[in-house]
């Protein structure tokens, strides 16, 4: 057996790539772990593509020291944070990286009071932390990590009995949390963190973790042979909404040159002049858009939408040196796109440096306009004058999304249901929005932390509106009144949000009970709010059940919004049964588009 | 003593028994339908006009009274009673030229008159309830005076709500003023309307009718608390949403007087079928 003393930055490396792929292989294992039996289970994909992320940013940066290394890991997973479990996931490596600051090599009394800093981190980025989760895993890893560290030398023995610990707190989550005993699985995001913690284990060396009792993963466990061993795994890469970049007129591209590059401020040395991040924003503003500037003490990240490439590489000398500059020109590359509507465009790039294979294995080649967001949603206008509001929504299915982008919404991310968008897909919207004071509507209650992560990572007046579904999210953006001031527009949405009933039908994936209802594999579920109220084979059923509910205090509108799976027919023998039973009530249809959800109610 | 006489034009939609009564004068913008033309409320009844707007293809235009109208109109008031004061109250300003041609009409007049044009920044019985405040002083021997003050006190006072089935109407007629940025056309949406300093205003939106009626509820609730109010309901061409409102607002209010009108075809031409309208003041308990 191995053992070792310290680690550094390669052997972090190496710990990372390995828990990205145990993850990886478990995706759908993870996805499945869900509570509620619904076709969207998605914990494993979001932790998966939050790691992806965190990964590519590693790769990006490579150091012997820890300390860099677990950094740029850091940032890589705050900036792909999807979904609640990814958003802590992310956290609990920012409190890690924070710790291990300056390290080249560390031993176990320091990578044990690293997880705990990162398991602190976690649990104060969390409004209302909840045990029985990922975090109660993570909280009783490191708090084990930081006795064991007392007694052991060993960093791979250490971390052997973490992912062990961690295991054990996991087969313990349904004992806190009483929902997952219910229903017989342990916490989704939990089993990622241990997947990840397994990966660790692995790549240190120790063979033979998940045999004995991790045995949770589908494949048996590939025979581990050096440290730090890359091995090929595929990434998840969310689809791109090329069919949007399509209807965007070669022409309309107003800002041509797709800029991305990295300020050095180490290598200036004293010569760099102090950076002023507001300035140089504003420099960057005067011909260009969808500006992200990442700055940390030695390394600014700098991404822009410029009609003068030129100056923009001028703003920033002064600051340091420039290094892995890419310039892209949009309009030849939407061209490219519409001509043959694939995304390759390696050629296009002049680059400052020779892109890694790496980079091109993680599928970094993608070309960003606002990924997940219409590009076409982003009104013309507000480019050169700055807006009072801006309003940003999540949202899935055209017909949704059409319904929010009439009514004051200007950028509506694809997401919600199935896939979640990260905080970097909400900071380049943010970025992107010309506005003063900007409303963030999540319209999923998977989506709010991720949300709420990207407004402290933007210097903008940003205020989330935890909108936790689509009729609450339509609710607020109603209550919105352009006119009215901040607080007051704030207060309005937050009171609509809470003043409509959600429902949601879709079918059960597997057979299961939970809130005394018997679901059978195939039934149309129907939720209120957070639970199930309804089962049954027929949907005509489960939706009558599910309004019944809903109904059960009054209310003087009915709205339906058809999904992409309704049936005409369905949905007007659905109608006609509302008017007849309720009376008083007025009943609105409204083709959504949502996949996997026939139907989504709301009722005010 | 010197009488005073009251004007006012046809969207004051005053029931005709209150306007023989207090001997109110009115003169009538008129609607055309294409080459065809009709005086409001004179050569064309509401519901021989909601009749034809249905069932005509083309949507009919509006146009104030001519300034020549007007002062023909106070020059047979002088004639009939030389000493009278005239108080001429008209519709709002911001969205029609009827006050500005009242004023021009004075202008023409070639004898010495005392006339007040009074420009009520309202429509519909918004108009009516201070037409009618002024004749009822007028007929009891108030001064111009006295009336002008009370009716500037009631039009501060007074409160209006509005319905409409669809914007249409007054997108096409140009008449939204600050409910023109309001919203858009997906989702059923009732905005709460209202006349603010003589525009069309938007105070609120909820989707659905009966959500619109409990809020304009909601407002009127607020604003007149226990005090004793008159209320007018009104409508174009469906009165059921408005008898409803009536009866709630009845449950919620101290209602002593309840008055109907129809909205005339002037106003019905930019609100359009299915408007519904509430007017509410404040009266001596």
């Amino acid at each position: 057996m191995l053992s070792k003393r310290f680690i550094n930055g390669s052997d972090f490396t190496g710990m990372v790539h390995r828990g990205a792929e145990c993850l990886q292989r478990n995706v759908e294992r993870v996805n499945a772990l869900n509570v509620f039996p619904v076709p969207d289970g998605d914990t494993g994909t979001n932790m998966n593509l939050t790691m992806t992320s965190g990964v590519q940013e590693l790769v990006s940066k490579p150091s012997p020291a820890i300390g860099k290394v677990s950094e740029a890991f850091s940032k890589g997973l705050l900036m792909g944070a999807r979904g609640n479990s990814g958003v802590i996931l992310s956290q609990l490596f920012r409190g890690f990286s924070r710790s291990l600051a300056g390290q080249e090599e560390v031993n176990t009394l320091q990578l044990a009071a690293a997880l705990q800093h990162g398991v602190d981190m976690a649990y104060k980025a969390v409004v209302k932390p909840v045990e029985g989760t990922i975090l109660t895993v993570a909280k009783e890893a490191a708090k084990h990590a930081v006795s064991i560290a007392r007694r052991t030398t060993d960093v791979v023995e250490m971390m052997r009995e973490v992912h062990d610990k961690a295991y054990d707190a996991l087969q313990r989550t349904p004992d806190l949390l009483p929902v997952l005993k219910q229903v017989g699985v342990v916490d989704s995001g939990g089993q990622g963190l241990v997947h990840i913690y397994e990966g660790f284990v692995l790549a240190l060396g120790e063979t033979g973790v998940t045999a004995g009792q991790g045995n949770t993963s589908a494949n048996p466990t590939p025979t581990v042979t050096s440290p730090g061993e890359r091995t090929g795994y595929t990434v998840f890469v969310p689809q791109q909404p090329s069919s949007a970049q399509s209807r965007l007129s070669t022409e309309a591209i107003e800002y041509l040159y797709d800029m991305e590059f990295f300020i050095n401020r180490k290598l200036a040395g004293r010569m760099a002049a102090p950076f002023d991040e507001a300035a140089f924003k504003r420099a960057l503003a005067k011909d260009g858009d969808s500006i992200l500037v990442i700055a940390d003490d030695e390394i600014i990240k700098v991404h822009v939408h410029s009609r003068k490439p030129g100056d923009v590489l001028n703003y920033a000398l002064p600051y340091g040196e420039l290094t892995d500059i890419h310039i892209l020109n949009m309009r030849e590359q939407h061209r490219g796109l519409l001509h043959e509507e694939s995304i390759a465009t390696d050629s296009q790039h002049i680059s400052g440096s020779t892109r890694s294979i790496e980079d091109e294995a993680l599928g970094m080649t993608v070309p960003e306009v606002l990924t997940g967001a219409p590009v076409d949603s982003v009104p013309v206008e507000q480019a050169h004058e700055w807006a009072p509001y801006g309003i940003i929504a999540v949202a899935m299915g055209q017909g949704i999304s059409n319904i929010f982008l009439d009514n004051n919404v200007d950028i509506v991310l694809s997401g919600g249901q199935t896939m979640n968008p990260s905080t970097e897909d909400f900071v380049k919207a943010i970025e992107a929005l010309h506005a003063q004071h900007i409303y963030l509507l999540p319209n999923n209650g998977n989506i709010i932390l991720a949300a709420q992560q990207a407004v402290e990572l933007c210097e903008r007046n940003i205020t989330v509106i935890p909108t936790r579904t689509v009729p609450q999210g339509l609710a607020a953006v109603l209550a919105f009144r352009d006119e009215e001031t901040a607080p007051v527009n704030t207060d309005a949405m937050e009171q609509a949000a809470k003043q409509v009933r959600s429902g949601q039908v879709t079918h059960a994936v597997r057979d299961t009970t939970i809130d005394g209802i018997d679901i059978r594999e195939g039934d149309f579920i129907g939720i209120l709010e957070k639970s199930i109220v309804a089962s049954s084979p027929d949907l005509q059923q489960s939706c009558r059940d599910l309004l019944s509910r809903m109904m059960e205090e009054g209310g003087e509108l009915v709205t339906i919004l058809t999904g992409e799976q309704a049936d005409a027919a369905e949905t007007s023998a659905l109608s006609e049964w509302i008017e007849s039973t309720y009376l008083d009530a007025e009943l609105e249809v409204h083709a959504g588009g949502q996949p996997l959800y026939p139907y989504l109610f709301a009722v005010e | 003593m010197s009488t005073v006489r009251i004007v006012t034009d046809s969207t004051a939609d005053i029931p005709q028994d209150m306007r023989e009564k207090l001997n109110i004068e009115i003169v009538p913008l008129k609607v055309l339908f294409g080459e065809e033309s009709f005086l409001d409320g004179v050569t064309i009844s509401p519901e021989q006009f909601y009749d034809k707007l249905t069932s005509s293809s083309m949507l009919p235009t509006t146009s104030q009274p001519s300034p020549v109208e007007f002062m023909e109109t106070y020059d047979r008031i002088l004639n009939e009673s030389p000493d009278a004061t005239i108080i001429s109250i008209h519709l709002s300003s911001a969205v029609s030229g009827t006050y500005q041609s009242a004023v021009l009409g004075h202008s023409l007049l070639e004898r010495e008159g005392d006339i007040v044009v009074y420009d009520s920044k309202s429509a519909s019985f918004g108009i009516g309830m201070l037409v009618v405040k002024a004749a009822e002083m007028a007929a009891a021997g108030m001064s111009k005076e006295q009336i002008l003050d009370a009716i500037e006190t009631m039009n501060q006072d007074k409160r209006l709500y509005f319905l409409v089935d669809t914007l249409e109407y007054l997108q096409k007629g140009g008449r939204i003023g600050k409910a023109a940025a309001l919203f858009g056309s997906i989702l059923n949406i009732k905005p709460i309307l209202t006349l603010d300093d003589g525009e069309v205003t938007a105070i609120d939106k909820v989707r659905g009718q009966k959500k619109a009626v409990l809020r304009i509820l909601d407002l009127v609730a607020k604003d007149f608390g226990s005090d004793p109010v008159d209320m007018t309901l009104a409508w174009t061409t469906h009165n059921e949403l408005a008898l409803e409102m009536g009866e709630q607002a009845k449950a919620r209010l101290q209602v002593r007087g309840t008055h109907h009108t129809k909205i005339g075809s002037v106003i019905g031409t930019h609100v359009g079928p299915g408007t519904v309208a509430i007017f509410i003041n404040r009266v001596k308990g």
